[in-house]
């Protein structure tokens, strides 16, 4: 047979005229065994298994800072004081006199920059420098999703999107019938230009008949899909290292008594489809012009969000699954538009998560002030919602019934306010939102540009002032 | 302006296909040599026969004959299974003398032996072949087992390449139990946790996979090239390869080598809705595969075994439910991209005729293999293209005359009106080379229409 490019599934399956078809009802309920589950979960993670104490004052404190948590998160009393866990972005690299460049190239400059951090500050839990990621393995791949420093982007500055329809509206069925092998032979390819041959990555579930085998791996037999295999495995080893030295690291700063600030991740299924996929324009026009296409690609996606959390929660012995929510703030979409297209799933992959005795902490970047009667639908005391610029004593009226809050200190108070003004607001937030409890005292975004002794005052007095009587 | 393939209807684009294939190419795009005049106008008559016989609008100039054997050109050169596995020279030699000897009007390839070396690196478990629990004269033979399990339907529905990657193949090969610590693709969604997803491709088992891979797609290529490249010299002596891909029935999918017979038969009554579920899942996959081979290929005709819905594995209630409409909408789906779906009815088919004659007009090519002929015509055979149906046995065990009397019935009942290439019934092994050589010239001598 002649040896023509490979097609790619897209352009295979976009011609076939298969009807699509719905996933089954699920996560709609929470369980009836989940409070057990939450319960069990926390007392793993209080255990601290397998973490190198420096000695038994180190394990306690460890034990406290969760039982803080545990205590706001779960509303059936207030904690001894309020937590206080900011998000500290790329202030710690600044702060340590360093460079993103340095840290993303040079892991040993990463692990000085976040001990100094920990070791000066002292968060109730911190932070773990996953999103400092080593900028070789990015290298190797050529991945295009992002510029950072070095790439695109000046070696003082955060890494930043790059906004793109890198699905394209015609490929949601594609992405609905074979996840995976969407992933792997369409996206790939457009965002890691290292892997470009793994648009002739072969179907695996067509190799199932003697006769078929061959054809179906002589792709690897090529020097285009074994070069980016090659190139797969030098990205793994360097991440590899990287990841060895971020263990090692959070061995260390969890063996003085801190815990992280959360054990996994995953998105609301919109995003997943908003951000990296569709892109915003995508999405946003898909509403209108694909909405069935898109909700049940959001569907699709359900499961795939809720496993993200259930492993990584469970692989970390962690109750926290961070949820960065992006495209669901005021402003993005009608109300009407946030109950129909980003709240239902989101929702299930809520109670998906819950039911599995993990807790979402669920991150609402910009403002969530129209939204909070739609969110206030939750089991109580099973999420954490961190807002960041929303009305903070609503929240606590409204979502607040049912679930801790978090935030809100911001960015440009601790870039230029002064520390009594810093004081003051961590002082009104403890006072009305942090009342009775269910209050954890954070920032509302990273703390890029901070001033380190606003950032101590946030800390120090909201500690000191935050003890409940 | 022509109008893309995009926007063609399934007529236009079977319409494109058969155009295409008359005016072949070489590999390197320009109009193909033929070797000479004739071979030229054989290649031609050949498709053009095909085509009439398709689309059931005119009946075409004779009954066109194709030989579709499994092992038999290796036994007629005198070779084992074995060696046509482990040698692609001798592979191609056997093919190219058993196509110049018996001068079929088309053919389907020499890929039936495969590679061995191939399935050795491996670590193949799922079949037994020569030299490997089986002897070196015989046709290699599928293991059966639940390679799936009952309760892992729903991780085959949920996302199907990840459940073949990381669950069925380290089980049916070997060399690639590495699969099974790979994360799921889905974990990519933003900068951070990215390079732990890369991390699994660092660890030892994940590499030898992957090394074996490499080998062996190595050796899958040099097999391809060779068959491949026969596959154009035949073109160029005037005979076409009909073959332009393969898939399968869902229901056979899972019966053959996910769940096997004993487990799909037992899903039927213990999880019926899965099952269904799992089969739909499944479409647009077979259909995609399909349409990609003939993309591959340049060639529309889409092989489709059938084997579990035969008479008496099903009952008909079972065949409606469980068999059929998914089978349909793959043959339907490959309808609508530009394929000719090739189903080969194997064992006896009686009992199914009345339901599997709803299919589009003209579309579509059937090989019988011992369901009655006759009957065949008078159902299927209204909407359908057919192909047969001269059985193994009388292959192996009649005389040229009793084939050729048999060949004679073939052509005034089936043959009656076009619609009709004479054939085997079922890929072959062993037969006597008279009776094949029979089959062939009497076909070409009796089968003219007037």
């Amino acid at each position: 047979m002649p040896m023509t490019e490979m097609p790619c599934q897209a352009s295979v399956l976009q011609n076939s005229g298969w009807e699509g078809r719905k996933m089954k009802e699920r996560w709609t309920e929470v369980e009836a065994g989940a409070k057990e589950k939450q319960a069990k979960q926390f007392a793993t993670w209080l255990s601290g298994e397998s973490i190198p104490f420096e000695d038994s004052n180190a394990a306690e404190a460890y034990q406290e800072r969760i039982n803080l948590l545990k205590d706001a998160i779960q509303l059936i009393k207030p904690p001894y004081r309020v937590p206080v866990c900011p998000s500290p972005g790329f202030f710690p690299i600044s702060y340590a006199g360093s460079t993103l460049y340095a840290a993303m190239y040079e892991f040993d400059t990463l692990v000085r920059i976040w001990e100094k951090y920990c070791n000066d500050f002292a968060p109730d839990a911190y932070n773990a420098p996953t999103s400092i990621v080593p900028g070789k393995v990015f290298d190797l791949l050529d991945f295009t999703l992002y510029k950072w420093p070095g790439h695109g982007v000046s070696k003082e500055w955060p890494y930043q999107f790059v906004e793109g329809e890198y699905m394209k509206a015609e490929e949601y069925q594609d992405l609905i019938d074979d996840p995976s092998g969407y992933f792997l032979r369409v996206y790939f390819p457009r965002i890691f230009g290292a892997l470009k041959a793994f648009e002739r990555m072969p179907i695996f579930p067509l190799i199932h008949e003697m006769v078929l085998v061959p054809l179906g791996l002589f792709p690897f037999g090529t020097p285009e899909l074994q070069k980016a295999l090659h190139d797969i495995m030098d990205a793994a080893s360097e991440a590899t290292s990287w990841g060895k030295k971020v263990r090692a690291l959070n061995g260390s700063i969890m063996g003085k008594g801190f815990p992280t600030y959360s054990g996994g991740f995953s998105k609301a299924p919109f995003d997943v489809v908003g951000d990296s996929l569709r892109g915003t324009a995508g999405v946003m026009t898909d509403m209108y012009r694909h909405p069935d296409d898109l909700l049940e690609a959001c569907e699709r996606l359900t499961p795939f969000m809720v496993k993200a959390g259930v492993a990584a929660g469970k692989a970390n012995n962690h109750s926290l699954i961070f949820i960065p929510l992006h495209k669901g703030a005021d402003g993005f979409m009608s109300d009407k538009q946030f109950r129909t297209f980003y709240w239902p799933t989101l929702k299930k992959v809520i109670v998906g998560l819950v039911n599995e005795g993990l807790v979402p902490l669920l991150f609402a970047e910009g403002g969530y002030n129209s939204r909070l009667e739609v969110i206030s639908d939750l089991p109580k005391g099973a999420a954490v919602w961190w807002f960041d610029q929303t009305d903070m004593v609503r929240a606590k009226e409204t979502v607040g019934k049912v679930a801790c809050i978090a935030g809100n200190v911001s960015p440009p108070l601790l870039c230029v306010g002064t520390e009594d003004e810093v004081k003051a607001y961590c002082k009104r937030l403890i006072d009305t939102v942090g009342r009775d409890g269910g209050f954890i005292l954070s920032t509302g975004a990273g703390m890029e540009g901070a001033k380190p002794e606003n950032v101590r005052a946030m800390i120090d007095f909201s500690k000191e002032y935050g003890v409940y009587r | 302006m022509e109008k893309q393939w995009h926007e063609m209807t399934a007529d236009e684009k079977q319409e494109a296909q058969f155009k295409k294939l008359l005016s072949p190419k070489d590999p390197e795009g320009n109009d193909l040599k033929f070797q000479s005049k004739e071979a030229e106008a054989n290649y031609k008559a050949s498709i053009n026969r095909i085509k009439d016989a398709v689309q059931l609008k005119k009946t075409p100039d004779r009954v066109p004959v194709a030989l579709l054997p499994s092992m038999f050109p290796f036994f007629n050169a005198g070779m084992t299974i074995q060696e046509a596995m482990y040698d692609n020279d001798k592979t191609v030699a056997a093919f190219r003398k058993f196509i110049l000897e018996y001068e079929p009007d088309m053919h389907i390839g020499a890929a039936h032996a495969g590679p061995g070396k191939f399935y050795e690196i491996l670590d193949y478990k799922l079949y037994k072949w020569p030299g490997h629990g089986v002897a070196p004269e015989h046709c290699y033979q599928c293991v059966e087992g639940e390679y799936m399990k009952a309760e892992e339907y729903d991780l085959l529905i949920t996302d199907p390449s990840f459940y073949f990657r990381n669950f069925y193949l380290p089980r049916v090969f070997g060399a690639l139990d590495g699969f099974q610590m790979l994360p799921p693709f889905t974990g990519i969604l933003e900068i951070y946790g990215l390079a732990f997803f890369f991390v699994p491709y660092a660890l030892p088992p994940v590499q030898n996979t992957y090394k074996a891979l490499f080998e062996a797609g190595a050796e899958a290529l040099k097999w391809a090239m060779a068959i491949g490249g026969l596959n154009g010299e035949l073109t160029t002596l005037g005979f076409p390869n009909i073959l332009g891909g393969f898939t399968k029935g869902p229901f056979d999918v899972i019966g053959d080598t996910l769940r096997g017979t004993r487990g799909i038969m037992l899903d039927m009554f213990r999880q019926p809705d899965k099952l269904l579920k799992a089969m739909e899942a499944l479409v647009p996959i077979m259909i995609g595969m399909g349409i990609g081979a003939m993309q591959q290929t340049g060639n529309p005709q889409i092989f489709i075994p059938l084997h579990k819905g035969a008479d008496g594995f099903l009952s008909d209630e079972q065949f409606k439910k469980f068999y059929w409409p998914t089978l349909k909408a793959v043959m339907v789906g490959l309808i609508e991209g530009g394929c000719i779906p090739f189903p080969a009815l194997e064992g006896h088919w009686g009992s199914r005729l009345k339901v599997i004659q709803d299919i589009p007009k003209g579309k579509t090519m059937w090989m019988v293999d011992q369901t009655d002929m006759a009957k065949v015509k008078e159902t299927l055979g209204k909407n359908a293209c057919l192909i047969g149906n001269v059985s193994s046995s009388m292959l192996r065990l009649a005389t040229p005359d009793e084939v050729k009397a048999y060949c004679k019935k073939l052509i005034d009942t089936a043959g009656k009106g076009g619609g009709f290439i004479m054939g085997n019934g079922a890929f072959f092994d062993e037969a006597k080379p008279e009776n094949v050589k029979a089959m062939v010239d009497f076909t070409k001598e009796y089968g003219l229409y007037k």
